[in-house]
This record gives C-alpha cells, sequence and structure tokens, in this order.
C-alpha cells in the first residue's frame, strides 16, 4: 500500500491541481445555487495521523454541520464538508429563501435535507470535474449529514471501513461565501483511500 | 474538589489522581473506557478509534485500538498502585454517525464497544454503566476525585452511574 507520507513535490503540486479542477466546479454551482460570490482557497493537502482528523477544522468539540458521500467507482474514499455555525446556519436561510435558521436547534428535516441536497450538489460538481479531468467513473453514494461535534463526524466519516492506514490524505478546500462584512467559510475534504490515491498518480502519469 | 481538567486526545490514554477531571471530545464511533479505583482515588480514561490492529498491518500506537487501549489503562492503573480487584468501568461513544453510509455491515462504533467489552471482560473488570450508539457524538467529562462521569451531546448533558 502507498504510504501517503511518501508523496513527493511533484505528486502533491498535481493533486492540488486535481483539487483544483474539482473545487472550480463545485464552487461554481455553488454560486448558482446561493446566488452569491464564492471564493475558493488555494486546495491544501494535509496528511494527518488518523486521530487527528477531529482536529482537522478546529476544536473536536465545536457543533459543525457535516456532509459525507462514498465515493465509488474507479475511485475509493470519501467527501466530507464541514460547515461551521454560521455557514450552516446562512447556507440553510438562503436555500429555504427564508433568514438564518438558528443553530443547532432550527435545524429540523426540511433545514437538514437542504443542507444535505447543497452537500451533494457540491460533491457531484467536484466528482465530476474529476471524473473528466481523470478520465474515470466516479459515483456517489447518497449523502450523510451529522450536525454534531466535529471530532465525532470527521473521525467517523473518514474511517468508516477501518481499512486505511496510519496517516490519512486529505485534500482540502476552503470555500468563502462574502457576506456583508462577515466572510462564511466551509471546508471541502477529499480523503482517498490509499489504494485509490495510486490509482490517481497514476491516472495523471505520477505514480 | 477538582483542579485540573487534563485532556486525553484521541489514540491516548492516560492515568490521573482525585484532583483531576479527564476529558476526551468528539467522539463518535471512537469508543472511551473509563476506569475508577475508588480507594486510591485514582482513575484513568483512553480515547480508542478502531477495534483491534488489522492482520497482517502494523499496530500502530497502542491507544488507536480498543482491544489494546483498554489493558494499558489497566497496566497504567496498577503502576499507579490500583488494585485489580477494586476497578470499575465505563463505556462512551461507540456510535453510528452515518447510518445511512454504513449499508449491511457492522458499523465500526458497534464494533469498537464489543472490543471494549470484551478487553474489560478479559480482566476482570465489572462495567458499572455505558452511553453507547446512536447516531450522535459524545464528549467525557470523568471526575476522578468523587468517580462521576458527565457525557455531553448536542441536545443533552448527563452523569451516568
Amino acid at each position: 500500500m502507498l504510504d501517503v507520507r511518501e508523496l513527493g513535490t511533484l505528486q502533491l503540486d498535481a493533486l492540488r491541481e486535481v483539487a483544483n479542477i474539482g473545487s472550480g466546479h463545485a464552487a461554481t454551482a455553488l454560486s448558482q445555487l446561493t446566488g452569491r460570490r464564492i471564493w475558493v482557497d488555494a486546495p491544501q493537502i494535509r496528511v494527518v495521523p488518523v486521530e487527528d482528523v477531529g482536529m482537522l477544522t478546529g476544536r473536536a468539540d465545536e457543533i459543525v454541520a457535516c456532509v459525507v458521500m462514498q465515493v465509488l467507482g474507479d475511485l475509493a474514499g470519501r467527501t466530507i464538508q464541514v460547515f461551521p455555525e454560521h455557514t450552516a446556519s446562512r447556507l440553510a436561510g438562503i436555500l429555504l429563501r427564508k433568514g438564518d435558521v438558528p443553530f443547532p436547534d432550527g435545524f429540523g428535516e426540511l433545514e437538514k435535507s437542504a443542507l444535505k441536497e447543497a452537500g451533494n450538489i457540491l460533491g457531484s460538481a467536484y466528482l465530476n470535474a474529476l471524473s473528466d479531468f481523470l478520465g474515470m467513473m466516479l459515483l456517489t453514494s447518497v449523502p450523510g449529514l451529522a450536525i454534531d461535534q466535529a471530532g465525532a463526524a470527521l473521525t467517523s466519516g473518514s474511517i468508516m471501513d477501518a481499512s486505511h492506514g496510519d496517516h490519512l490524505i486529505c485534500i482540502d478546500t476552503i470555500f468563502k461565501m462574502d457576506e456583508e462584512q462577515q466572510a462564511l467559510k466551509g471546508h471541502f475534504l477529499l480523503v482517498p483511500d490509499p489504494d485509490s490515491l495510486e490509482v490517481i498518480l497514476r491516472a495523471i502519469r505520477l505514480a | 474538589m477538582t483542579t485540573r481538567t487534563l485532556h486525553v486526545r484521541p489514540g491516548a490514554v492516560e492515568v490521573a489522581g482525585s484532583d483531576t477531571t479527564l476529558s476526551t471530545l468528539g467522539l463518535g464511533s471512537c469508543v472511551a473506557v473509563a476506569i475508577h479505583e475508588p480507594e486510591r482515588g485514582i482513575g484513568a480514561l483512553c480515547h480508542a478509534l478502531l477495534p483491534e490492529p488489522i492482520p497482517g498491518h502494523r499496530d500502530g500506537p497502542t491507544g488507536r485500538f480498543a482491544s489494546h487501549a483498554v489493558p494499558a489503562l489497566v497496566e497504567k492503573l496498577e503502576a499507579a498502585g490500583a488494585m485489580r480487584s477494586r476497578l470499575r468501568a465505563w463505556i462512551i461513544g461507540g456510535a453510528t454517525m452515518f447510518p445511512m453510509l454504513v449499508g449491511s455491515q457492522e458499523s465500526i462504533g458497534t464494533r469498537n464497544v464489543r472490543a471494549a467489552r470484551a478487553a474489560l471482560e478479559a480482566l476482570g473488570i465489572p462495567v458499572v454503566a455505558e452511553d453507547v450508539g446512536g447516531s450522535y457524538g459524545r464528549s467525557v467529562y470523568f471526575a476522578v476525585g468523587d468517580g462521576t462521569i458527565e457525557v455531553r451531546s448536542v441536545h443533552q448533558r448527563k452523569v451516568i452511574t
């Protein structure tokens, strides 16, 4: 199995470029969905011990909304989207054409479903772009949503099948939605299984 | 009369005395095992991510696996003067955070709880209470002084006894 800690600069750059293509499409989709301008930071590749995954986006007990989709087909892995309190609150409000939704207590079935759908659209846009670029067939599972402690959602979302190595590779893109005075941010993580990472690198001839 | 809080990171195994609250945050499918030795006023807490090592893989840090973390807790307690026969345990966590994505196989959370129970049973340590399963995250605050375990989740806070 490929050890993710042994990736070279060229390979990391290439993965960043792959993530750029995915997140560009996802940003466009999010922008169309919300009618807002969306900024995307340059993707960061982080190689973290499985123990630290729960703290990737901040405190492990911060309450966040987390949408997880399994990636199936020619690649295996998952996408994990993390929306902190204010982002989840505003995003659900925009999608349901109402004011900010109190977080987490205002999130009933409808609000949860709106976030799940946003996650679904973002994740599919990202993966469609990857699929075109890599010439692969990529499918996604239905989205799962947890409004919960970040550590609980991120760790469980990442190690659902226990078949990974010591370290996970997380390709993290931060999205920002510009609202009056505050920038609302969210994380889009692509977490390929180690075997699939090799498949990606082979597809771009860098394995 | 707790004076300090010791945070137990995922994969860690910590022992402390009666002036300490041992805490661990954001347990989803992970499992925490708390063990108390009331007479000596010492306690220990772990936060394990997985049930046991996959055969053929490297083991990884002791505290990562419930099967290894529980014996490590007991070893540390005994080194600090605890008597095995006085130990009592609690099991917390082992949720299935994304039930829709698990499919037909048994979730990691369920397997983690089973591994923790088996490890405690093998060591002859009784389980006082469990707060496990469901599909929500938990944070644990174990006041070693009086042996109370508080479990906090998004919608509730409770003391399990």
